[in-house]
């Protein structure tokens, strides 16, 4: 099958430094690709470049069969490219259906055709389908969103991601400002968008995390994509040695002591 | 672990009810001052110089008096929940009462029409207005100046505009007919005789005069019709959607398509629309144009938002919570000059109440955090 995105040997230089060096990369429908590295491995540079932030200087993207020139974030937006970013870009001071519907509400004629009012039925209507479709529970539509927990508005941004027809989701470190079971839930979220169509590139620096919800792990490393494993035939350790390169591990002789406590 | 999760859950909720009672205080304490400040002007007025402060008469006083707190408050309701501030209303309501006044001079003098005398001294009022707010938007929007400077900036230069165009006087000698508008009423009541609009009955004299019950100012009912414009702007339309989300989160609406910068030029022009129908009525309240004429009224309408549940840092803001704040500043005012306390009272009364507003609105924020 057709992968929904491609990217072949893409690179990007920040003066003499090669942040993302010739990477090739696919992301199928049905699946989430966890994508892992240690800092500065190029994993943000990558899915900027994909996001349309950054324009790769050597190497192409294609996306459902189609190459792509991404100029800006709207363009990526435009064809279903969808980053849902740390500060989740909500107006914490408007509702659940506000925020969904911000920057397209929808209008109805008011006093004949004289003027146009926000339809705000329609609006929360299409919000509550939305939020059940995915399975996320608030408990009400009419609350400031400032009033809802991390996971909450979380799962607000992604709904209105998939509201305006996102194909493919980028999350970066979802999961890094939630409590354990708001974390849980965010990681259900992300398994019900790939169960409904849409996958998710997800980059987490937590190991659980990307166990529990991807299906597939991409490793870099300085720059390079090292390595990519199914998560069902591989394990931490593996994952850990290909992000630190093994050889380094090796040397040392022991994995950093939160990883032996992992994976016992 | 069960109960663990339970005891959390549990946590969450009375957070979220002590929140959501937080937000009732936010909302209510504004309609709690204004009846404390009513009762206690009433017994006052009452035990002191047996004044009844509830009177048709003085309640439409009070009106009166707050049209013009409430005309410059509106806009810069719109401005303060983009985040920004309008330093410079106060300065174009009376830029827009000179050139009203000017203009009606001018054709009352080549004898014009009053109709059309009105018409185009309104217009004229109306139209200079536009200017420091487009120019005020430019600057916030465009030129990304910060907007407490750009539209201090701009009062300076709109109160020099307004004193060269004046001469430094005020511009006196308007038609008859202004006055009568400005002060008169929609509606005369004479009891047992019957109603008449707009004027009293003629040949009315001494005794029957007395008699006559006027109701509804004409410049509250003008200004009622503009509240319920901005209201319904702010409250239904997308454009006031967004002016709440430019507030909120600036980053958040650019990224969503809004077109912020448009959004905030419209605001400011708004603004400044405003102080311009403040400003006409001005002119045809006291049938002259002054320079100074909302010399104060920046402040008192800044402390009318505020008090109205807007905050400084945007994002929140109603037009009904505006009028509240603003029908508390005008009994203040009109209650001091009741109990006859010295007027420069006025000043400190209207300034600690501002202060006060901006503490309750800092404090509940750092307790919601």
């Amino acid at each position: 099958m057709e992968p929904l995105l491609r990217v072949t040997n893409l690179t990007k230089r920040f003066g003499g430094l090669t942040a993302v060096n010739r990477a090739n990369m696919e992301v199928h429908v049905g699946e989430v690709v966890g994508l892992v590295g240690d800092n500065g491995a190029g994993k943000s540079t990558l899915i900027k470049m994909i996001s349309g932030v950054y324009q790769p200087d050597e190497g192409y993207i294609e996306f459902d069969g189609k190459r792509m020139a991404l100029q800006d974030p709207h363009e990526a937006r435009a064809i279903g490219i969808e980053t849902i970013y740390q500060d989740l870009a909500l107006a914490e001071n408007l509702d659940v259906s506000a925020n969904i519907f911000l920057g397209r509400e929808v209008r109805k004629p008011f006093l004949g055709h004289l003027v146009q009012v926000l339809d705000r039925s329609t609006m929360n209507n299409e919000s509550s389908a939305v939020l059940n479709r995915l399975d996320i529970h608030i408990p009400s539509l009419s609350q400031q969103t400032r009033n809802l927990s991390g996971g909450q508005r979380q799962a607000v941004a992604i709904a209105r991601a998939i509201y305006w027809n996102a194909r493919l989701m980028i999350m970066d470190e979802p999961t890094a400002a939630l409590g354990v079971s708001e974390q849980r839930k965010v990681l259900t979220l992300v398994r019900t968008l790939r169960d409904q169509g849409v996958p998710t590139i997800i980059i987490s620096h937590n190991m659980q995390d990307i166990f529990a919800v991807a299906d597939r792990i991409v490793i870099m490393r300085r720059g390079f994509i090292v390595g990519e494993r199914k998560a069902a035939d591989t394990t931490v350790d593996e994952i850990v040695s290909l992000m630190v390169g093994a050889e380094v591990v090796h040397q040392a002789g022991v994995l950093p002591r939160a990883l032996e406590t992992e994976t016992a | 672990m069960t109960t663990k999760t339970a005891e959390r859950a549990a946590a969450q909720v009375t957070e979220s009810t002590s929140l959501r009672r937080l937000e009732m205080v936010r909302r209510l304490w504004a309609w709690v001052f204004l009846v404390i400040l009513v009762v206690f002007f009433t017994v006052a007025a009452k035990s002191l110089n047996d004044t009844n402060f509830l009177s048709a008469r003085s309640i439409q006083g009070i009106l009166v008096y707050a049209t013009q707190i409430l005309l410059v408050g509106l806009g810069q309701t719109l401005v303060i929940i983009t985040g920004g501030i309008d330093l410079s209303v106060g300065w174009t309501l009376g830029l827009a009462a000179v050139v009203a006044a000017l203009v009606m001079q001018a054709l009352h003098a080549a004898e014009v029409s009053p109709v059309l005398v009105i018409t185009a001294g309104a217009l004229a009022g109306l139209a200079v207005s536009l200017i420091p707010g487009f120019i005020n938007g430019w600057l916030v929007a465009r030129v990304k100046v910060p907007p407490f400077i750009g539209t201090l900036g701009m009062g300076g230069v709109v109160t020099g505009a307004a004193f060269l165009l004046s001469g430094g006087y005020p511009i006196a000698k308007q038609p008859p007919y202004l006055g009568q508008l400005g002060n008169g009423y929609l509606i005369y009541l004479w009891p047992g005789q019957g109603v008449t609009f707009l004027s009293p009955p003629p040949d009315l004299a001494g005794e029957q005069l007395r008699e006559l019950v006027p109701l509804i100012p004409n410049v509250v009912f003008v200004t009622a019709i503009v509240v319920l414009l901005v209201w319904f702007v702010l409250s239904q339309t997308q454009f006031g959607r967004h002016i709440y989300a430019v507030g909120g989160n600036f980053e958040a609406a650019v990224r969503a398509g809004i077109p912020v910068r448009r959004t905030l030029i419209q605001v400011y022009i708004l603004a400044g629309l405003m102080a311009g129908v403040g400003g006409v009525l001005w002119a045809a309240r006291f049938t002259s144009g002054a320079p100074d004429a909302g010399e104060t009224t920046t402040l008192t309408a800044v402390a009318a938002v505020v008090i109205g549940g807007a905050s400084l840092f945007g994002g929140e803001g109603t037009i009904v919570g505006t009028l509240v704040g603003s029908l508390i500043i005008a009994i203040i005012q009109f209650g001091m000059v009741i109990l006859g306390i010295v007027p420069f009272w006025q000043y400190v009364a209207v300034g600690t109440v501002v202060i006060l507003a901006v503490v309750v609105d800092q404090f509940g924020r750092a307790l919601g955090k």
